[in-house]
């Protein structure tokens, strides 16, 4: 699919149509969705903006790529004087104080936010029924989960309520909806885009990035969100995303995929079948593949978990109903922590920061959780070398298709067990993009650690020979 | 003098125990053979030259004013926290 923004962009310009009109039948469409994929819109901000907008076309003003393009983000950001909820009864009534950096940069550039975007509680979920809100409903299937915990996120723009969304990844939750929802969505390298204004989850593999319906919108989006921010020091500066000069046919990679990932006996075996296919036809233009063996195949959702239960126990200590969130009293502090606390968290992230706590506690946190942290640092020496063999990894976005709704909280070592082909990457803090190619539930593309382009770059590629 | 806190009073969550889907991922950890190399990660740890500096920014009206507005508890223009002091 061609790129909407330009498209979008080029219809602004030509004032085919006017920013009012596309921002208002982007609204209406999102306010009338059964899919619950919006927990709160954001109406007269759009249009106060949109009207700005049209006000600068109608003065022969020239306006900037992404100047009126309508944009969704998950309910994790802060975004100045809207809500930010977190899907979660704790933050049901909170009001951002100041915005995200990535949001704000996307505002600066003159893209205009619509929506808050339901979302699994704190990112704690792989199907968004999670939340408060309701279930997000698949944009394909109305029974199926959409995929988490940025579901809400996928779906906007797979029904093309949003241009694109803005979605935060841990551990796969940008890749695994986009997949399940088929349209584009990337996990960029560690650190290339600010966590500021992000609420953290687990802070070593947090991620902020785009969700869109084509490879160039991506790539656009990327562009306009990296970059080093004062208030996040684990970013870094980092190159616009060229894609221009790129000519497919006379590209040449090297490409390997884990067959430990393809021998696990948890994959759907359409998936596995598919997969194949999509590796032997990229043999058949004569790239380069190799199989890989990922020894640490075993652990690997042992080690995610331990990790990000122990960092978001950490990070959603801070939710006690002092200062922010809903409070409720008691006759002692301590009691009121408590209540606070089991009222307004889900069962599910209670489940996460129990874990976490229980991982950090005296006599557990050698045994599990610093040997977690071997395990990851092993992990990522292991990809290290991968990558002075192979330029691109390919593997499955996820070991099913979606499940139906209702069933996978009850089930949690199973939910988190789903997680296997995600969660790799972002251990090892590696840019990761999903193209809803090739299985029912698209392909992961992974590069090493600042290849970011050469990922894009990979799935346009990958898009022609297939 | 030390004593083992519960998992409900660390995490402040009523009758918080430990979960049986957790409890087999930490199994699996704690099976798991140790690294031959064993070592730990602080990819992003930052480097001293590299700090910002430390010095204090004062937040606008505006976010002054939402701070306030989200605190859970006003009473004649004071913000009223829960009671810290017990008899």
């Amino acid at each position: 699919m061609a790129s909407q923004i330009t498209q979008l962009h080029e219809k602004l310009v030509s004032k085919e149509i006017s920013c009012t009109q596309l921002v208002q039948e982007k609204l209406d469409a999102l306010a009338k969705n059964q899919y619950h994929s919006v927990n709160f819109l954001l109406s007269d901000l759009a249009l106060e903006k949109a009207k700005a907008v049209d006000a600068k076309i109608a003065k022969g003003e020239k306006i900037g790529l992404l100047e009126g393009i309508p944009f969704g983000v998950k309910d994790v950001f802060l975004l100045q004087g809207q809500h930010a909820s977190a899907s979660s009864n704790f933050l049901k009534n909170y009001i951002s104080p100041y915005t995200a950096t990535a949001i704000q940069k996307l505002i600066d550039a003159g893209a205009i936010p619509l929506v808050k975007e339901n979302a699994d509680s704190f990112g704690h979920g792989s199907t968004s029924e999670n939340t408060i809100f309701g279930a997000v409903k698949n944009a394909h299937n109305e029974e199926l989960v959409g995929g988490g915990s940025s579901g809400g996120s996928a779906v906007n723009v797979a029904k093309g309520y949003t241009v694109f969304s803005i979605g935060g990844d841990t551990g796969g939750s940008i890749r695994q909806p986009a997949g399940f929802n088929k349209v584009y969505g990337l996990k960029p390298t560690y650190g290339r885009v600010s966590r500021y204004g992000l609420m953290a989850y687990t802070s070593s593999t947090d991620c902020v990035g785009p969700i869109a319906s084509s490879i160039e919108d991506i790539a656009i989006v990327m562009n306009a969100i990296s970059g080093k921010d004062y208030h996040d020091q684990t970013t870094y500066e980092s190159a616009p995303i060229d894609l221009s000069e790129f000519n497919i046919q006379h590209s040449t990679f090297n490409i390997g995929y884990y067959s430990d990932f393809i021998d696990n006996k948890g994959l759907d075996a359409n998936i596995k079948k598919d997969f194949l296919a999509v590796i032997e036809k990229l043999k058949a233009k004569g790239v380069t593949v190799k199989a890989l063996s990922f020894k640490n195949a075993d652990t690997l959702v042992s080690t995610y978990y331990a990790l990000a239960m122990a960092e978001t126990a950490s990070n959603l200590a801070r939710l006690d109903g002092s200062m922010y969130g809903e409070r409720a009293n008691a006759d002692s502090l301590k009691e009121s922590y408590a209540l606070t606390r089991s009222e307004g968290f889900t069962e599910e992230s209670k489940r996460r920061i129990v874990g976490g706590n229980q991982v950090l506690s005296q006599g557990h946190a050698d045994e599990i959780y610093l040997k977690a942290r071997a395990l990851r640092a092993q992990i990522m020496d292991h990809f290290n070398k991968d990558f002075k063999e192979v330029s691109v990894i390919l593997s499955p976005v996820s070991p099913a298709s979606p499940p139906k709704i209702g069933g996978s909280l009850k089930d949690p070592l199973a939910m988190y067990l789903s997680d296997i082909y995600t969660i790799g990457f972002s251990l090892g803090e590696l840019p990761t993009l999903t193209a809803p190619v090739g299985t029912a539930t698209g392909i992961q593309i992974t590069t090493a650690k600042k290849q970011d382009e050469l990922t894009l770059k990979f799935a346009k590629f990958l898009i022609a020979a297939l | 003098m030390s004593k083992e806190m519960s998992l409900e009073d660390l995490s402040s969550i009523k009758g918080a125990t430990s979960s049986k889907a957790v409890e087999e991922l930490f199994n699996t950890i704690k099976n798991a053979p140790l690294p031959a190399e064993s070592k730990d990660f602080n990819n992003n740890a930052v480097a001293l030259e590299d700090l910002r500096p430390d010095e204090v920014h004062n937040s606008s009206e505006l976010e002054k004013k939402l701070i306030k507005q989200n605190f859970p508890k006003e009473k004649n223009g004071y913000l009223v926290v829960q009671k810290v002091i017990e008899n």
